[in-house]
């Protein structure tokens, strides 16, 4: 016992400090083990169990890759990747292209921009459940605005609820999340292009170069750093956003709008099969965890070889 | 064959007026250099003539062309700016190639007028490299090569040796003044630095609050100042100016006290009468120590910068009186010391700060 304590007391001034320096990292690593580390080492010890509502009070056995091959095997589940996948390209690309259209407009020189610029706020600061019920009520189909413009405009000959079809609750369930999601967008790449130096739109206007041109070949390469990490970030949220679709749909109708997620949380919650749902959640971890070393491997691939945005170097 | 008029120009940023009726003509070939303090409007009028910013009145004509209401563009110039403005993401090459690829210039063409200009440049051996890879020298180099490939017919510099270290900034003034020799074309060059207006220029544009207040060669601003302005803003050292008045009038020059001993001046005392303020301007390097006679001078600080020894001290009114003296003075701070003023070598400034005319 002495011996250790000797091992371990500090013998140069150098170790007295990594020491200090561990003592007073210790706290924030204990939290963060305590609510990261912790729970997903659970989740990933829970997903190769039978665990579910009759083994809450002990008996969750070990069962193996079980729960992955009956998930990756199951009927539905080629069909709810590729749907999440579909689901994260479309309404991160329509956000991406929304973004910069409107940082654009916000960054140019127009009257009351202020005001503007705060007024694309509100999607993003409403609590997303307040905006989605709103987006609820807009897709009704008897009192909905948007049923009801249509049947005046003569598009529709009668009441259309959004979400009670397959496709249209998927492609409404994409507005609305396109809706939170491109206020944020927006305001980070406004920053970014507020940041690029006047001079150079000066110098390349002096060229004779148009407002596209300049758009394309100084904005664009300029920001790009800025592109690169929102639509990533932006893909993760929108792999894992819930929140939109379970208030809009549940998932449905007949899964159209479950993307990996949704099938989480119906499988983990509502059908109390705790092991299965966390293999799923390990899941998703994976797929996005390969999806991001695969975007950053790609771009910085093309980054080398065309310069940001293919601009020739 | 480019030149180019200001007639009657003015410009307001909302209720700010920053140039006052503008009329310049610069000839074909010239390099003339805007100078003044900062706030004076040089920026502005260059970026007038350069199409970045509209007259509120007057017109701007290039090649006896009004191009007033022109994009820069369709004006025939090129900028080199303050800042350089080099495209980060681009390399040298493609910095100096964008206003062609603008023009949409064929790859042949484009490639031939790249290395053309890197080769005058001398940076042939860095067109792959990026901006950032660059020292400031580099970069001042890259921006000049982007304006040398449209073959512009006036070239405008934005101060564009400011952001140098001192001894780059003498390496490049003297670079530019080659270059302007090589290309031989109208050059504009905004700064506020009189040394590098001195150095280049063909003509000097003084340029105060808004107004020319002088144009001229370079000799004729030092020999004959029109205003105190410009007396004090041309030459290094800066003048020293003495508060007296006229003492008499005499076939149309005046006297003056300077110190104890009155001294007729060989200037013309126009309008002056007996007993009016006259301040008298003597450059440092016109002044000379006496062993008896002249003004006493209290040396403060002396600065011996090798060919020279500069003495900083008082003279009467004077507390920041500057004197140059050849470099084997052995003045110390502190001395008390007599210079003599030759009034040939005076100039005159009534109240308004006209200069009086020497004969």
């Amino acid at each position: 016992m002495s011996n250790l304590i000797q091992m371990l007391k500090p013998k140069t001034k150098a170790q007295t400090t990594t020491l200090f320096a561990w003592a007073l990292i210790a706290p924030a690593a204990l939290v963060m083990f305590w609510i990261v580390v912790w729970p997903l080492y659970e989740t990933f010890r829970l997903s190769f169990t039978n665990s579910n509502l009759g083994t809450l009070m002990g008996g969750a056995e070990f069962v193996g890759w079980e729960n992955y091959e009956k998930a990756i095997g199951g009927r539905k589940f080629p069909a709810i990747v590729t749907r999440t996948f579909y689901w994260m390209f479309l309404s991160v690309g329509l956000k991406m292209i929304l973004g910069l259209i409107g940082a654009s407009l916000l960054a140019s020189n127009i009257r009351a921009r202020g005001i503007l610029r705060a007024l694309v706020m509100p999607p993003w600061i409403v609590p997303i459940a307040i905006g989605c019920f709103g987006w609820l009520w807009l897709y009704n189909g008897h009192f909905g605005l948007i049923s009801n413009f249509i049947e005046m405009a003569g598009i529709t000959d009668g009441p259309f609820s959004f979400l009670a079809y397959k496709q249209s609750a998927f492609y409404s369930a994409v507005v609305t999340d396109v809706w939170i999601g491109t206020p944020m967008v927006t305001l980070f790449f406004l920053a970014a292009m507020q940041g690029v130096p006047r001079d150079l739109y000066e110098a390349a206007y002096v060229d004779g170069a148009s407002r596209w041109y300049r758009f394309r070949r100084i904005t664009l390469p300029q920001i790009m750093p800025t592109i690169v990490s929102m639509a990533l970030l932006s893909a993760i949220w929108t792999f894992n956003s819930f929140e939109i679709i379970w208030i809009l749909t549940e998932g449905g109708p007949r899964g159209a709008t479950t993307t990996l997620i949704i099938d989480t949380f119906k499988t983990a919650i509502f059908s109390y099969k705790f092991g299965a749902g966390a293999t799923r959640a390990v899941l998703v971890v994976l797929i996005l965890g390969i999806f991001s070393i695969l975007y950053l491997t790609v771009l910085n691939r093309l980054n080398n070889k065309y310069g940001y945005a293919g601009v020739r170097k | 064959m480019s030149t180019v008029k200001l007639k009657n120009i003015y410009k307001s940023f909302g209720e700010t007026e920053v140039l006052f009726d503008i009329n310049l003509e610069i000839n074909d070939k010239e390099f003339v250099v805007f100078v003044g303090p900062s706030g004076c409007g040089k920026t502005t009028l260059l970026r007038i003539i350069s199409g970045l910013e509209e007259v509120t009145s007057g017109s701007v004509i290039i090649d006896d062309k009004d191009v007033s209401n022109a994009p820069p563009v369709e004006r025939g110039i090129s900028m080199v700016f303050q800042s350089y403005a080099l495209y980060p993401h681009l390399s040298v090459f493609e910095n100096i190639a964008f206003p062609l690829r603008v023009a949409k210039v064929n790859e042949k063409e484009l490639e031939e007028k790249v290395f053309k200009a890197a080769d005058i440049l001398q940076l042939t051996d860095r067109l792959d490299f990026k901006p950032g890879q660059l020292s400031g020298g580099q970069r001042q180099r890259v921006a000049i090569g982007r304006s040398i490939v449209r073959d512009p017919k006036v070239f405008l510099f934005d101060e564009p040796l400011s952001n140098l270290d001192a001894a780059l900034r003498g390496d490049m003034r003297v670079e530019l003044a080659k270059l302007h020799q090589n290309l031989n074309t109208t050059m504009i060059y905004v700064t506020h630095d009189q040394i590098e207006a001195m150095t280049m220029a063909d003509k000097i544009v003084v340029l105060r609050d808004g107004v020319i207040e002088q144009v001229g060669s370079p000799m004729d601003l030092y020999h004959n100042p029109k205003t105190k302005f410009v007396a004090g803003f041309i030459g290094h050292p800066n003048m020293n100016f003495l508060k007296t008045n006229a003492t008499k009038i005499n076939k149309g020059k005046f006297s003056a006290n300077i110190g104890d001993s009155e001294m007729n001046m060989p200037i013309d005392a126009g309008d002056t009468k007996s007993g009016d303020d006259i301040e008298i301007g003597i450059r440092p390097e016109d002044l000379e120590v006496s062993d008896k006679g002249g003004v006493p001078m209290r040396v403060d600080v002396v600065e011996h910068i090798g060919a020279t020894v500069i003495l900083y001290g008082s003279v009467l009114d004077n507390d920041n009186f500057c004197a140059v003296l050849p470099s084997d003075s052995t003045i110390k701070p502190g001395d008390k010391i007599n210079i003599t003023i030759d009034p040939n070598k005076c100039h005159a400034f009534n109240s308004s700060g006209q200069s009086l005319q020497r004969s």
